[in-house]
């Protein structure tokens, strides 16, 4: 059988480094390819040469038996090669239906056409999205749904799907995974990048690994599980490393209360929220997306305002505080680690040393009254070298780092501040394998150190391996606490929605 | 001036002093069953306990009763007035009568009868050291069974004296306090629970020094202390919620109520959290593993805290809202066993130690 799309060893280097090396890739017809790897492992530099978005410093593309060359998105787009990126590519001041029709080749769109055939184009994928709606009044879910819409619509034989789920709730996951039944079944083949391994187990026909810019296995996904894939992908087995039995654990002892929130309410979002954190322990908080858990964080850090009559009270080790600004909360020593790096984690144009420096000005922890670039690059040395940010050298830009090491990047820029507390939401999210098992352990650091941690994550395991105890949100509230060690993901995720 | 002004301010929002709120109980305060699961040992008006000579004494009205092979309360003394508390004394048994008067039976000071002054007879809690008896005054102006008119009227006008044994004289070596409610000697020192203040306090000797907080913001009112092996045990005879938090900040409706209203029926904290314990779910129920269940962060109504020599809290007993062990006055550690008084319902509820291990 003739691959529909296949790359014959391909490499791509940027600066004389090499992302890509001598990678041979094929993908067939109807077939759902799944690509992992590390971080920086070269999954999105592969892609991004397969639809035409970067060139490739040597080797061949070849689409149905026939050598391509793909010099833009447009061009890979012509010949039916669409992708739908982890960031989405949309534009935010256009409603839903305009990004849909954007790259139709007609010069003038009737607004309530567009409407009415977006309106249908959506309600067949079983996408429950406004086709009038502004797509920056769309959560991150609907976003890539529209994203996914988009490469469907142009009625593409190859939909490269980078880190499609990252962002999506278990229904829409779901309804996703539906959506890539019925685009196989028609024939449309995908390559489909993501970290969640038993995603790709349960949705793949094939499964491609590779490793430091180098292919190492591909094979039907029937050969494989989660504990070959990660050996794969790491070059070591990480599994019992990362998610081994949480009941052998011992738990920290909890230490001085340094957080207590006291009947905390933020309009409908957070409703008479109470709870305490205590030092030298690490406080996972889980609950589903909507239950409140990230906005209760936000308010203690100041992000976010509480309710500005009776609110409730934070207490901080004793003291009862309230943060109009982070600013405040980051002098008093909490820090919070966003969920949604990119937005809001570290400012991407600007250098590792610029961004690790930014985080000991706001914590006012720099010497000078001036920007001394010499101490800049002396505290972002010492953070590379401490949290093992894969980087030349300090002077990398954010924007070409790997998810794991821009994730490393946000972490040094808070523990630059050296904070009494850490909230980290979702401190993996989008990660791969290695950098979790690295900044699993350097949580497990910070709380032997005497730090409170408190730990947002929606993924369960997650929680069982690194918590001392457990808090359940729903609904706005704290519902139910366990300890680490005595408590089973079924029983987490009863609380959570009972 | 300005202090007025940011009063009225937090007054107005609901933040500040004036914020009604309640701390979680969660942490080494973690919710449980263990009162309620616990053997228990009926004794109608059970208030203290205490250890002496190896055997545990209760008291209840007027009588001290002494417990017989961990089974049963045998009467030991039966005294003119209402008992107010008891404690041990050496080898001997300090009683401290509600009419203020204060008796040893036993040990080296046997027979020693004293009072600590004129117009103390809230006396709440006692502890001794080798040659003094320290005495808590729970407030100038109420007596001990009037405690709910005291936070209602947010008194601070208790009181810590020193008795010294050997000639009966009484020194008061702190005052202002709201509400101190139980005693600890700790190295020599005194540790005392403020009640109304939600705390425990390290009262400076000398006087001179304001009192060191060991412990703040308590999601219940913290009564009796009481040595436990290398840790002090704490009973919290009623918890906090932010209905009477609220009422606390509203002196004209408080004002009203009591003089209006029967007492059973005041807003105000009690040893017994109601007929139903669906009672005081009004709030707003809520539903645990798809069970509606009296959870709130402040519905354990009977609590008692191990502390750790730091007066930390490191483990906890409780009774949930619809339990049968509300209203813990005192707790007592006797022959590996947590015997702990609730007085809500006029048991002694019995757990053992082994059961408890370092962590609930």
């Amino acid at each position: 059988m003739i691959p529909v799309l296949e790359l014959r060893n391909g490499t791509k280097e940027y600066r004389g480094v090499p992302a890509v090396k001598d990678v041979t890739f094929t993908l067939y017809r109807g077939e759902v390819h799944a690509l992992l790897g590390e971080n920086g492992a070269g999954k999105s530099t592969l892609t991004k040469m397969l639809a035409g978005v970067i060139e490739p410093t040597a080797g061949e593309i070849w689409i149905e038996g026939k050598k391509t060359e793909l010099k833009s998105p447009s061009d890979a787009l012509i010949r039916g090669i669409a992708m739908v990126y982890q960031e989405t590519s949309l534009v935010p001041s256009l409603t839903v239906a305009q990004n849909l029709y954007l790259t139709d080749k007609k010069w003038f769109h009737r607004l309530r056409g567009i409407y009415i055939a977006g309106q249908q184009f959506l309600q067949s994928l079983n996408f429950h999205v406004d086709p009038t709606a502004l797509v920056s009044s769309l959560g991150a879910g609907q976003k890539q749904m529209v994203e996914i819409a988009r490469a469907v619509h142009h009625n593409a034989k190859i939909i490269i799907f980078d880190e499609p789920t990252a962002t999506l709730t278990p229904e829409e996951k779901r309804q996703f995974f539906s959506l890539i039944e019925r685009l196989r079944a028609r024939g449309v083949s995908i390559i489909f990048i993501s970290h969640a391994l038993e995603e790709a187990l349960q949705i793949s026909d094939r499964i491609t690994v590779m490793r430091d810019g180098r292919h190492v296995v591909t094979d039907y996904t029937s050969a494989f599980d989660r504990e070959k894939i990660v050996r794969a992908m790491v070059g070591r087995s990480l599994s019992n490393e990362l998610y081994g039995s949480h009941k052998d654990r011992k738990i920290r002892p909890a230490g001085e209360k340094v957080l207590s929130v006291q009947n905390l309410s933020m309009q409908n979002v957070v409703r008479n929220t109470s709870f305490s954190l205590f030092e030298g322990q690490i406080t996972g908080v889980f609950g589903l997306i909507g239950s409140g858990r990230t906005e209760a964080a936000k308010i203690v850090a100041g992000v976010l305002k509480r309710d500005f009559f009776h609110g409730g009270e934070i207490r901080l080790k004793g003291r009862s505080v309230r943060y109009r600004v982070p600013r405040s909360a980051v002098r008093d020593g909490i820090i919070y680690v966003t969920e949604d790096r990119k937005v809001e984690g570290f400012f991407e144009t600007m250098t590792i040393a610029e961004n690790i420096h930014l985080g000991a000005l706001a914590g006012g922890k720099t010497q000078f009254f001036f920007v001394n670039m010499k101490e800049m690059r002396m505290i972002a040395e010492k953070w590379i070298g401490t949290l093992n940010i894969r980087a030349i050298n300090g002077d990398a830009k954010v924007i070409e780092l790997s998810g794991g090491n821009q994730q490393k990047v946000v972490i040094a820029k808070a523990l630059v501040q050296r904070p009494k507390l850490i909230i980290f939401d979702e401190p993996t999210r989008g990660v791969d394998v290695g950098a979790i098992a690295e900044i699993h352990h350097l949580i497990n650091r910070l709380a032997d150190e005497g730090i409170a941690i408190m730990m947002i994550s929606s993924y369960l395991p997650e929680v069982l391996q690194l918590s001392d105890r457990i808090l359940v949100c729903r609904q706005g509230r704290i519902v139910e606490e366990f300890e680490g060690h005595k408590v089973d993901e079924e029983t987490i995720m009863y609380a959570a929605v009972h | 001036m300005i202090g007025a002004i940011v009063r009225s301010l937090d007054t107005l929002l609901g933040r500040g002093e004036a914020a009604a709120t309640v701390p979680p109980l969660d942490g080494a305060l973690r919710p449980n069953r263990k009162l309620d699961e616990a053997r228990r040992l009926s004794l109608p008006g059970v208030d203290c306990l205490a250890v002496v000579r190896g055997r545990l004494f209760a008291s209840a009205g007027n009588a001290v009763f002494r417990l017989e092979e961990e089974q049963s309360w045998r009467l030991a003394t039966e005294y003119r007035a209402e008992v107010a508390c008891i404690a041990a004394v050496g080898d001997g048994l300090a009683v401290a009568l509600a009419n203020g008067d204060i008796v040893i039976d036993g040990g080296r000071f046997h027979r020693f009868e004293s009072r600590v002054a004129r117009g103390t007879a809230c006396i709440t809690a006692m502890a001794a050291s080798d040659e003094a008896l320290y005495v808590a005054n729970g407030s100038a102006t109420n007596s001990a069974a009037d405690w709910q008119r005291d936070l209602l009227e947010r008194n601070a006008s208790g009181s810590v004296w020193r008795i010294d044994l050997n000639n009966g004289t009484g020194v008061r070596i702190a005052d202002g306090l709201a509400w101190p409610a139980g005693l600890a000697i700790d190295a020599s020192r005194v540790v005392c629970s403020e009640a109304w203040k939600h705390r425990l306090i390290r009262i400076d000797m000398s006087g001179k020094a304001s009192p060191e907080v060991l412990l703040a913001d308590l999601p219940g009112y913290p009564g009796r202390l009481s040595p436990g092996s290398s840790s002090w045990w704490l009973a919290v005879f009623a918890p906090r919620n932010q209905l009477v938090e609220f009422v606390l900040r509203e002196p004209t409706y408080r004002k009203r109520m009591m003089a209006e209203v029967e007492k059973p029926f005041w807003v105000a904290p009690k040893l017994r959290a109601g007929r139903s314990f669906y009672e005081p779910l009004q709030g707003g129920g809520v539903k645990h593993l798809g069970i509606l269940k009296p959870w709130a962060p402040t519905m354990s109504a009977g609590l008692c805290v191990r502390l750790d020599v730091g007066f930390q809290p490191r483990l906890s007993l409780h009774s949930r809202a619809d339990g049968k062990s509300h209203g813990v006055t005192s707790v007592a550690e006797y022959n590996g066993h947590v015997f702990a008084a609730a007085r809500g319902d006029d048991v002694v509820a019995v757990v053992s130690l082994d059961e408890l291990g370092d962590n609930q």
